[in-house]
């Protein structure tokens, strides 16, 4: 991978997150109940409203002081204070609900992409065939389907109706003095039906995706050359089809991730999952903005280093994109 | 003379006629005869019309204050779907549901597709540092969780002009949700087009075009745009889809207006009275299920209509 490459990826990167953080920042002052509004008080003599606009740094122009400063906090940790958990960091309210998240999110992607990929691959390989229509079309159904619609009949089913998983929450009050292989225990009951809910949320997409994929890699040359030399069907498959079509996977998952986090949001809403899609929903009611505003920055950055990632191990993949 | 170097022109205008009638007919056969399109057509003409007319099928919307059911009784009894915690009829519910959640997708995809189109033409027509900056910026709205920009969106317009101002009579929760969802998915329609675009300027054509000495906003709309409108139409309904599935989770995460149940909002309610773990099925699974068939129906009708008019899909899916 040439240095180029990288160097213009790495830049494209930094001017992305940039322009993220200065829509936060825009945002962060349209946005009602700006520390002006407070201020705005009869009683206050203009001595002390310009004291206090001075104090907060308000009396500098918006452009460029005031957002150099926000760039200069975030860049050091510091997204403000909680309204709504009082006066609790934003930084330590994201960090009690990331891990929740990424256990969900993070078990739930491994196995959509082993799943996805293996559907996709063998309906587009058997194009026309019954693995093909039945996959192919419950794959549709699922990509159609948002995450909640999938976890709302799960519980009834399973939750309220069976009664083999707890209807919500991640562990049951009273577990931490328990032995550890209980509370584990406790914890995976927990997790089935959230990550069943994500995992077929997400296979969908992944299964329609690699279909085409293997249909577009399906028609070339190699292919032909590799069944001329009388190569086993599976084997060409595996080892000539399936390693070219999982290429440009790389990049759709990585892409698909900022929709992965959103659609976890509304299945943690269901099951009452404590991780940040929860948080969202507190946060939203509260309307507490600085909340709002860490979630965004974090999936924002987080997304876009997914797609650095992803351009970097693309790189290195395909050796006809290092330019 | 190749087809190329034809001048469209020369064609006479009954010639003309009778080609685009039978390209018309041509069209509506091939779309026909698949299966996926079909299936998806007829879905659509069934919620359209009850989109349409939902006071025929189960009269007025009922509100808190005309409900005349329990709470929560299950399906029977008068009540085919059952009721929900307020007494109100779900299946009364569900038919207007398809109103509110097609108009608002209706519209969030005029905005998507009228941004991107603009977007994409101008780009991949003017080309250069225009191109360019433009392409940086759908790429920096590409990247964008577009969910999560739209779940602080909206509420910070919504406190911004309050929820119950109102706009050519549609209530603010409304606008500001359809604009949201056009602000933040045109992205994908506009590099769709460009590509297309740029093929297009190569033709001869638009080369004679200039030549003649017709400008390029003039090239633009008459000359562009109707080689262009083919995968506007198909990108339009895939947005459909797209739309409605972005009104559904907002509306689920609490942003929709209750004065206007659309079916996320159902949900919506059907999970805050508790639904899912007190077994409601029937509270939940009309408005599920009509989601994931209109989602389905646009996405099967889009992809039927991108495989046969977008020269690039081809014989992919």
């Amino acid at each position: 991978m040439s240095a180029h490459y990288l160097a213009r990826k790495l830049a494209q990167a930094f001017v992305t997150i940039v322009a993220i953080l200065i829509l936060n920042f825009l945002m962060f002052r349209m946005m009602p109940g700006s520390p002006d509004r407070v201020i705005k008080n009869p009683n206050l003599t203009p001595e002390v409203i310009a004291a206090t606009r001075a104090r907060w740094g308000l009396d500098k122009p918006l452009l460029p002081d005031q957002l150099i400063a926000y760039v200069k906090a975030t860049v050091s940790g510091d997204l403000g204070y909680s309204i709504f958990y009082r006066g609790q960091p934003v930084t330590e309210v994201l960090g009690a609900s990331i891990g929740p998240t990424i256990l969900l999110v993070g078990l739930a992607e491994v196995l959509a992409i082993v799943g996805g990929l293996a559907i996709g691959a063998y309906a587009g390989w058997r194009r026309g065939g019954k693995t093909d229509s039945i996959g192919t079309g419950a794959s549709l159904i699922l990509y159609s389907m948002p995450y909640f619609v999938i976890g709302m009949p799960l519980i009834i089913v399973f939750a309220a109706g069976l009664g083999w998983f707890p209807t919500s929450g991640m562990t049951t009050p009273g577990m931490s003095d328990q032995p550890l292989l209980t509370q584990a225990w406790d914890l995976g009951s927990h997790l089935v039906l959230p990550l069943i809910a994500v995992t077929l949320g997400l296979l969908g997409g992944y299964s329609i995706l690699m279909r085409s994929s293997i249909i577009d890699t399906r028609a070339e040359d190699y292919i032909t050359t590799a069944r001329a030399k009388g190569l086993k069907d599976g084997y060409v498959l595996r080892h000539h089809a399936f390693p070219n079509a999982l290429l440009p996977m790389v990049t759709l998952i990585a892409i698909n991730l900022g929709y992965v986090i959103a659609g976890a949001i509304t299945a943690e809403i269901v099951f009452n999952w404590p991780g940040l899609g929860t948080l969202t929903i507190h946060a939203l009611n509260a309307r507490d903005y600085p909340v709002l505003q860490g979630i965004f920055l974090l999936v924002a950055v987080s997304v876009v280093i997914a797609n650095l990632i992803a351009d970097i191990v693309y790189g290195f993949l395909d050796p006809r994109v290092r330019t | 003379m190749t087809p190329t170097t034809a001048p469209p022109a020369a064609v006479t205008p009954a010639r003309r006629g009778s080609r685009a009638g039978g390209r018309a007919r041509d069209f509506a056969g091939r779309f026909l005869s698949r299966n996926d399109g079909r299936l998806g057509l007829l879905i659509l003409v069934v919620f359209g019309l009850l989109a349409a007319f939902p006071d025929v099928f189960v009269g007025k919307l009922e509100t808190a204050t005309t409900a005349t059911g329990q709470s929560l009784q299950p399906p029977g009894g008068g009540y085919l779907f059952g009721t929900d915690e307020l007494g109100r009829d779900v299946l009364n519910m569900t038919v207007h549901g398809a109103r509110i959640s097609m108009t608002i997708g209706l519209m969030a995809t005029l905005i998507t597709v009228l941004l991107g189109a603009v977007v994409g033409i101008v780009a991949g027509y003017v080309g250069g540092k225009t191109d360019t900056v433009l392409m940086r910026i759908s790429d920096f709205f590409l990247v964008l969780p577009t969910i999560v920009l739209a779940i602080i969106l909206a509420p910070v317009i919504l406190d911004i002009v309050g929820a119950d101002a109102e706009l050519f009579g549609i209530r603010a929760t409304m606008i500001v949700i359809v604009v949201v969802i056009g602000l933040t998915s045109w992205a994908t329609t506009a590099r769709v087009i460009r590509s297309q675009v740029l093929s297009i300027k190569m033709r001869m054509f638009v080369d004679r075009a200039r030549v003649v000495g017709s400008g390029p906003g003039r090239i633009m709309r008459r000359h562009v745009l109707p080689n262009v409108i083919n995968l506007i139409v198909a990108q339009a309904v895939l947005t459909f889809a797209v739309a409605v599935f972005t009104e559904t989770t907002l509306a689920f995460i609490g942003l929709g207006d209750p004065f206007a149940p659309s079916w996320g909002e159902i949900l919506n309610s059907a999970q805050g009275a508790g639904a899912p773990g007190l077994g409601a099925w029937w509270y939940i699974a009309p408005p599920a299920i009509c989601v994931v068939l209109v989602v389905l129906a646009f996405t099967l009708v889009g992809n039927a209509l991108d495989d046969i008019l977008n020269p690039r899909s081809g014989a992919r899916r």
